[in-house]
């Protein structure tokens, strides 16, 4: 039992380095502009897709490298011409706009590359477990840690000690005042939609070779990152990180005793947060006003 | 400058006129009294969501049968019009919303559906009310021809007690005693779980576990952890479509197939060409597939047909189950010289499929006192690669005739009630 439960903590850690991939991309994007990308499914989906179409030509590595650029760059387009006309508004408006963003990506996605799924595998290298006994922990699934690690550590770097991540970071608590001193904040804004993107295509091109890859794969995966981000805190990047290991934890342990309830469980977490400490674990208070 | 007050200016024509033109293209067509109307089918089935991919194969077939017959005149010398509604995959509001649309605004004379079988069922309930015949190609829960038959209502496919009746033999002989699941958490998982663990407790066999997954769980490393714990002979996976690709994905990447038999019960084409080849183990049975062994009579004719209306690709048994429903309606009404439900109904029931319909060995026939198809289980082996033919993923072994592993009517719950 003991051993059981160790596996699935480990287990966790590796499902929840994921969720916090794609819950970080989320984040920056409702940080800095105040939009609730539910579209964010979909960029994962098109970066898997554009992964697949990429890889006879470049391989798996070049694939890797150029289909979340490629992604963002379709989230810049959508930025400038859909996302852009939401600043300022209610949430609600960009809610609804990337909602039905999510409905056309799906079904775009399913006129171009079919109804049925395709198959993604990953590179030989990568396939061996580490051991008999730690069989989970196969060489992807600590290459997607490694990934996610190494990307997180740059954004963090880029956030903390570059021109445009302290402007983002100010951007995110006062942008008034940032573009009163000067600073272009619609292009500041349409650069952080496209990082937040190409962390959800990254995701994609991650994700193919996990689960199968087709026009839905986005949708179970949405859920999670929303519940990272109010888990870990609003506002909060640390917070939304902490968050994504926390519920991929508490999802693995739950599957130990009570496996149908694995899924359930990250909302009953949620909700638990919203009535003890509202802002999340690392959130500030009014964050979201 | 004052407007008088019931001025028409440019852009108030033009709105009303590209309104106009809107109105008659999103009108339904009305079509005038001629001698012969044709008969009107309504397909309420998935385009969209994750069972788009089976419900557009069930559709290809359906279409492809319905061009068929129409170009030997039809039913009855009527034309047949497929009329084509999205139910989407899982919202049974929408699929019923449909329904009623289909049988009251467009007067369908025959409807069809559901691939989700909790979708087929709440439609099963529109028909029956309207008195429309309703044939259910790939619905697969028990109910549909158990204990919530209906006079109306006929399936294709396999019952979950079917499958397992089919295969756990096989799988005990070949494989052991001990066996450990993977169920989806819903009516489907839950009756195919049932008739495994009877099987597998009358042949003295014993259920290590049973790990409940959620539908649509992306990540099964949890359940595969406990799963290896319980050291079983034989891990049968019973999820289907999308998290049967990623169930067996992951089973792959954690070499669990090297140290424990993988299987399971119902296994479809669709998401065997969606799992990379390394993916592809284990027994299973199908519930048709288009290679076969021996000489099928309108199997290859079939096969070139649909390859010519889906980028070349092979029928699936979802293709299969879509064209067999179009055909099955076609014999009826001609046997009962109507298409009048009740009458059709009739005709249907102990109906035999020909050859060049059923394209399987055994007889293939709807049993009357349920109203099920009894069709054959292809089970055989998954392949990693073709036997030098990339399309061919699955060999098969045996060909399993239907009625020989369907429980008795009297087991089934059914109590059918035939109207007056």
């Amino acid at each position: 039992m003991l051993q059981l439960t160790f596996f699935n903590v480990t287990n966790g850690l590796i499902i929840g380095a994921f969720y916090a991939l794609m819950a970080i991309g989320l984040s920056l994007i409702l940080n800095l502009s105040g939009v609730i990308n539910f579209a964010h499914g979909g960029f994962l989906v098109i970066g898997g897709y554009l992964a697949y179409t990429l890889r006879p030509y470049i391989g798996f590595w070049g694939a890797l490298l150029v289909a979340p650029f490629l992604t963002a760059l379709i989230g810049l387009a959508v930025e400038r011409l859909l996302i852009r006309r939401m600043y300022g508004r209610d949430p609600l408006y960009s809610l609804l706009l990337t909602f039905g963003l999510a409905f056309i990506i799906e079904d775009a996605t399913r006129q171009m590359w079919g109804a049925n799924g395709l198959p993604f595998s990953v590179p030989e290298a990568l396939t061996s477990p580490l051991s008999s006994e730690f069989f989970f922990i196969t060489g992807y699934r600590m290459f997607m840690v490694a990934m996610v690690a190494i990307v997180v550590a740059i954004l963090f770097v880029l956030l903390r000690y570059t021109r445009i991540g302290v402007r983002i970071r100010a951007g995110t608590l006062d942008l008034e005042t940032v573009s009163a001193l000067g600073v272009n904040v619609r292009a500041l804004r349409s650069l952080n939609f496209a990082v937040g993107i190409f962390l959800a295509g990254l995701a994609g091109v991650l994700a193919a070779g996990q689960i199968g890859l087709e026009p839905t794969m986005g949708d179970g995966l949405l859920m999670p990152s929303f519940i990272a981000i109010i888990v870990g805190g609003v506002g909060s990047l640390t917070g939304t990180l902490l968050g994504g290991l926390l519920i991929g934890v508490a999802s693995g342990l739950t599957a130990v005793v009570f496996p149908s309830a694995s899924e359930a469980v990250i909302f009953v977490m949620m909700a638990l947060v919203l009535l003890v400490r509202p802002r999340g674990l690392l959130g500030e208070e009014g964050m979201m006003t | 400058m004052i407007r008088p007050i019931a001025a028409l200016d440019r852009r108030t024509v033009v709105k009303a006129g590209a309104a106009l033109g809107l109105a008659q293209i999103a009108a339904p067509f009305v079509i005038s009294a001629r001698g012969e109307t044709p008969i009107r089918i309504g397909v309420d089935n998935p385009l969209t969501g994750t069972y788009a991919a089976p419900g557009k194969n069930e559709n290809t077939g359906m279409l492809l049968a319905v061009d068929q017959l129409n170009a030997k005149n039809g039913i009855l010398g009527r034309k047949i019009e497929l009329q084509i509604e999205d139910s989407t995959s899982g919202d049974a509001g929408a699929a019923v919303q449909k329904a009623r649309k289909l049988i009251e605004r467009d007067n369908v004379d025959f409807l069809v559906g559901n691939v989700n079988s909790a979708l087929a069922q709440a439609m099963a309930q529109v028909s029956n009310e309207k008195g429309v015949l309703h044939i259910v190609p790939g619905g697969h829960t028990d109910g549909i021809t158990g204990v919530n038959c209906k006079w109306n209502v006929f399936r294709v496919c396999n019952t979950t007690r079917m499958e397992a009746n089919s295969i756990c033999p096989l799988l005990f002989s070949t494989y052991g005693k001990k066996w450990h699941f993977i169920t989806p958490d819903y009516a489907f998982g839950h009756t195919l779980y049932e008739g495994c663990e009877a099987n597998l407790k009358k042949l003295g066999g014993t259920v290590t576990g049973n790990e409940l997954t959620p539908l649509g769980i992306t990540d099964f490393s949890a359940y595969l952890i406990k799963a290896r714990a319980a050291n079983p002979d034989v891990l049968l996976v019973l999820v289907q479509g999308n998290d049967m690709v990623n169930c067996l994905k992951q089973i792959s990447q954690f070499g669990i197939d090297k140290q424990i038999h993988v299987a399971g019960t119902q296994q479809e084409l669709e998401p065997v060409e969606a799992m990379p080849p390394e993916a592809r183990v284990g027994i299973w049975m199908f519930e048709w597939y288009w290679k076969q062994p021996g000489n099928t009579p309108g199997l290859d004719q079939f096969i070139a047909d649909v390859r010519k209306r889906s980028d070349g690709k092979v029928p699936t048994a979802r293709t299969w189950f879509g064209y067999v429903t179009i055909h099955a309606y076609a014999l009826a009404c001609e046997k009962a010289k109507t298409i009048e439900a009740k009458a059709v109904a009739k005709a249907l029931a102990d109906l035999e499929m020909p050859p060049e319909i059923k394209m399987q060995p055994n007889k293939v026939y709807f049993r009357g006192g349920d109203h099920q198809l009894m069709l054959s289980a292809f089970i055989g082996e998954l392949m990693h690669k073709g036997d030098g033919d990339p399309e061919n993923l699955f060999k098969v072994n045996h060909i399993v005739a239907g009625d020989s592993v369907a429980p008795p009517v009297s087991e089934t719950g059914c109590t059918m009630q035939m109207p007056a």
